[in-house]
């Protein structure tokens, strides 16, 4: 086997864990704040790809799609909180989970009935397509842009949580949700920010995904599972954990298509179970989260 | 000389670097009462976790009965004979008062047997109305846990670890955030308990403390700082000197 | 410190009504009754034989689910796993109908061992996704394992047509006679799930749901509770699995999708999770609700989903917890 090829691949689980974090960062930063597990979170994946799709075909330019889809669906997130979740705070932590669930059910079906249930395919933007030689090999222009993109709003995520207000707020919050009671911070405003945060993030990977897998109203169902793994890795609530774990666990698939492509979806679970066994918390997670 | 029931040796327990417990050696006798007390902060919970096996020990060793149980597991310590009460009223809240207590005595006799009737166990009834009557819940045996008094659930907590008849009673402040009336039911439930049972507490209400106690230890920041007779510990220098100032009814 | 999940059941709640008491103690003899007077209510044989299937699901699910305070949305994985194996034992080994439930059986509930070793040793909220990425792994091995369970095609050539109960053949591809062949084995299974409730260890499953430390400090292994309870759940889950494979003589991948997994949730809450009879209330009502919103439109999960959302928000306690939790107030705390 040569080493270009093994390049490539590894570039292309780097392209694949780049999506996985956008998706697993999202859930993380939800669960971190508000403690809620968002079970809808593939099911938005699903449904950023298509308003991504939807607003790509309406202009004709896929960077609006690009733009206006993850704002959008961010928007649609903090609806969710306001309407569905709000009323469920004090309950059972058992009951946003089933909630969100039953939401994610209902919005793929809501997308079969306006796209239909058939996959479309997502053409990779002119601009984008093609390959590029980097000196060690050939590689698809498009997966360099998601790498690229997923990097800066990783920086803007990481200068925004370290450098503002509301990121210190998140940040503490996360820690210890008493303490921002005891600051007299507006909570009920910063969950619904934060829950449009996380939702807009998966919103923006299922965006960034589509022109790379086939766009379908159950793409979510795997994307959630994915996320899931990342999160267990990394450490729930953990946003360093999410980034490592979602690099790891995008390799792992990739390096095992080229060796064994029917394994590829299961090593995921395979890593997870090892790392249930070895460290339960998680890579990045803390001993008990009373 | 006889073995003490329990027997703690150098025993300390540290979080990351922050040194909850350090180097506390007691032996405890029989049928005595012994208080904890000491400022917040103290490690007075830490150590009682560590003796009811939530937490081992980070080092030193427990015996009880001459037996090391160092590192046991917490669900191996009722077995042994050591039930605890907790800080926080800690019941089983949508089932009934009896359940409780029932389903407590239950733990010393079957766990995972599926498949014979507990409703024929009679006996484990038996000892749940016992224990009921013991804390005086007898009158809310059919009522659902959760929607007894502050008091009461208290007093049920009691009865959930005294089912069990364990020879260690752990009894975590027994009367936090009880009104005076409830406090004074609650001392005259201890002291027919302190009858003929070994109870270890942690209280802050220093009046009731030096009325039930064979023995009070003292701790501060992590450490024994005095153990002694109720009245060694009043006059007890060291100890006046990290109470001074503190308004605990001490004086 | 545990959450304890008391917005769940209501049930079987002291103080007891003696009409509450009753219903306890008869509470196997009159499902057995609804479950024969099924098939003659309902509009179709297909549907009652499906609500006879899920309705056990959701009963072993329950055990976990609403005794335990253990919310799995994996349940799909010992579901199909009884049906595949049973479906390969009979197509590919040719062992008779009743040796290849047994296997299934057996098969489910080592998966529901192993799935529940490694999901149980998290705690809270990442036991939902841990069993979730479990069965995820497990669609996944059943998808690429094609030689055995057909892959993406799903597992064909099995059909039974009569089976031999100690000499008396029963042709059951006559619906009628399946549907009672399958009944009593869902019927068995009912009554030992009420005799585990009625055990000790039923007493200790809802301690642990109510408050695992103090469950610990009474002297319960919260850990090994939980496994029991898993596995108990995952065995009857198989069991309705190969009742599945001997009805439709087909194993659909699908069987093993999260939306199974789902489906299994979502009628054992609308029905009344922590109660007997709720789930199969529940399985009624899902599959009814299918039934009857699929004639005018083929999206009818978009209803049951909303369905859903509204019980989770306003009727946590699901049809039959609410009704008893309503007649019990109406009979004075």
């Amino acid at each position: 086997m040569d080493a270009e090829l093994i390049a490539m691949q590894l570039f292309s689980g780097i392209a694949l864990g780049a999506i996985l974090i956008m998706v697993a960062l999202g859930l993380s930063i939800i669960f971190g704040m508000l403690g809620v597990v968002n079970f809808a979170h593939g099911a938005l994946f699903m449904v950023g790809a298509y308003a991504g799709l939807w607003v790509a075909s309406r202009t004709g330019s896929f960077w609006w799609g690009l733009l206006v889809a993850p704002i959008a669906i961010g928007l649609f997130g903090i609806l969710i909180e306001r309407v569905l979740i709000r009323p469920l705070y004090g309950r059972s932590v058992d009951d946003p989970l089933l909630l969100t669930f039953g939401l994610g059910y209902v919005l793929v079906e809501a997308v079969r009935i306006v796209f239909g249930s058939d996959g479309i395919p997502f053409q990779t933007p002119p601009e984008l397509s093609g390959v590029a030689d980097l000196g060690i090999g050939f590689f698809p222009v498009y997966r360099l842009f998601v790498v690229g993109v997923v990097a800066i709003v990783l920086v803007l995520l990481w200068l925004g949580l370290e450098k503002t207000k509301f990121g210190l707020i998140v940040r503490a919050g996360a820690k210890d949700p008493q303490i921002m009671r005891v600051l007299g911070v507006d909570i009920a405003k910063v969950w619904l920010l934060v829950f449009g945060l996380g939702v807009g993030l998966t919103a923006l990977g299922g965006v960034l995904a589509a022109p790379m897998r086939n766009v379908n109203p159950e793409m979510g169902a795997l994307v959630l599972a994915e996320a899931f793994v990342v999160t267990v890795i990394g450490g729930m609530g953990s946003l360093l954990g999410a980034v490592v774990a979602g690099l790891l666990v995008g390799v792992a698939i990739s390096m095992t298509a080229l060796v064994a492509p029917e394994m590829a979806t299961i090593v995921m679970f395979a890593l997870m179970a090892a790392v249930l066994l070895v460290r339960p918390q998680g890579l990045f997670g803390k001993k008990s989260r009373a | 000389m006889t073995t003490p029931l329990l027997a703690v040796e150098n025993v300390g327990r540290r979080f990351g670097g922050f040194v909850a417990l350090e180097g506390v050696t007691a032996a405890f006798e029989p049928n005595r009462v012994t208080a904890i007390i000491g400022p917040n902060g103290a490690g007075k919970s830490t150590f009682f976790n560590v003796l009811s096996g939530v937490m081992p020990p980070s080092t030193g060793s427990i015996r009880f009965k001459g037996r090391d149980i160092t590192g046991t597991p917490q669900h191996r310590f009722a077995h042994l004979g050591i039930a605890r009460s907790y800080q926080i009223t800690n019941i089983f809240p949508e089932l009934s008062v009896h359940e409780n207590v029932r389903v407590a005595a239950q733990a010393l006799r079957t766990r995972y047997d599926i498949w014979c009737n507990r409703a024929a166990m009679t006996e484990l009834d038996d000892k749940a109305d016992a224990a009921l009557a013991a804390v005086g819940l007898a009158g809310r045996r059919d009522a659902t846990a959760k929607f007894l008094a502050h008091g009461q659930q208290r007093a049920l907590e009691i009865a959930v670890a005294l089912v069990a008849d364990p020879e260690l009673l752990l009894l975590d402040e027994p009367t936090a955030g009880m009104g005076p009336e409830e406090t004074k039911d609650m001392v005259g439930l201890l002291e027919r308990l302190a009858k003929d049972r070994t109870i270890l507490l942690v209280e802050h209400k220093m009046k009731m403390i030096l009325g039930l106690s064979d023995r009070i230890l003292v701790l501060h920041h992590g450490r024994l700082i005095a153990d002694g007779s109720p009245q060694h510990i009043q006059t007890d220098p060291e100890v006046r000197r990290v109470y001074l100032g503190q308004n605990d009814g001490y004086a | 410190m545990t959450a304890s999940t008391s917005s769940l059941p209501a049930a079987a709640r002291a103080p007891r009504s003696p009409w509450r008491a009753r219903l306890t103690a008869w509470r196997v003899p009159l499902s057995i009754l609804a479950l024969c007077l099924l098939p003659w209510l309902l509009p179709s044989q297909a549907l009652a034989v499906n609500v006879l299937i899920y309705g056990l699901l959701a009963v072993g699910y329950n055990l976990l689910f609403g005794y335990t305070g253990l919310l799995s949305f994996g349940h799909a994985a010992f579901f199909g796993a009884g049906a595949y194996v049973t479906g390969i034992a009979i197509g590919q080994f040719g062992l008779p109908w009743f040796a290849a439930m047994l296997l299934g059986v057996a098969f489910g509930g080592a998966l529901a061992f192993l799935v529940g070793l490694l999901s149980i040793r998290t705690r809270g909220i990442y036991f939902s996704m841990v069993t979730l990425a479990l069965s995820q792994l497990v669609y996944y091995t059943a998808l690429q394992a094609s030689s055995w369970t057909g892959g993406e095609n799903g597992l064909r050539g099995f059909t039974v047509s009569t089976i031999n109960v100690f000499g008396w053949a029963i042709d059951i591809l006559d619906p009628v006679k399946k549907y009672y062949v399958l009944m009593v084995f869902a019927a068995a299974a009912l009554w030992f799930v009420s005799r585990v409730l009625n055990s000790p260890f039923g007493a200790v499953i809802e301690a642990v749901r109510e408050n695992e430390t103090r469950a610990r400090a009474c002297g319960y292994d919260v850990e090994r509770t939980k496994l029991l309870s898993f596995t108990l759940s995952g065995v009857i889950g198989a069991l309705a699995g190969t009742l599945f494979a001997l009805h439709l003589a087909i194993v659909p991948l699908d069987i093993l999708s999260i939306h199974t997994s789902g489906m299994v949730v979502m009628m054992t809450l609308l029905g009344g999770a922590g109660s007997f009879f709720g789930p199969f209330v529940g399985a009624l009502a899902f599959l009814l609700m299918e039934d009857v919103v699929s004639l005018w439109t083929s999206h009818w999960q978009i209803v049951v989903g909303t369905v859903f959302i509204l019980f989770v928000l306003f009727l946590p306690k699901g049809i039959w917890g609410t009704a008893l939790a309503a007649l019990a107030g109406r009979g004075g705390r």
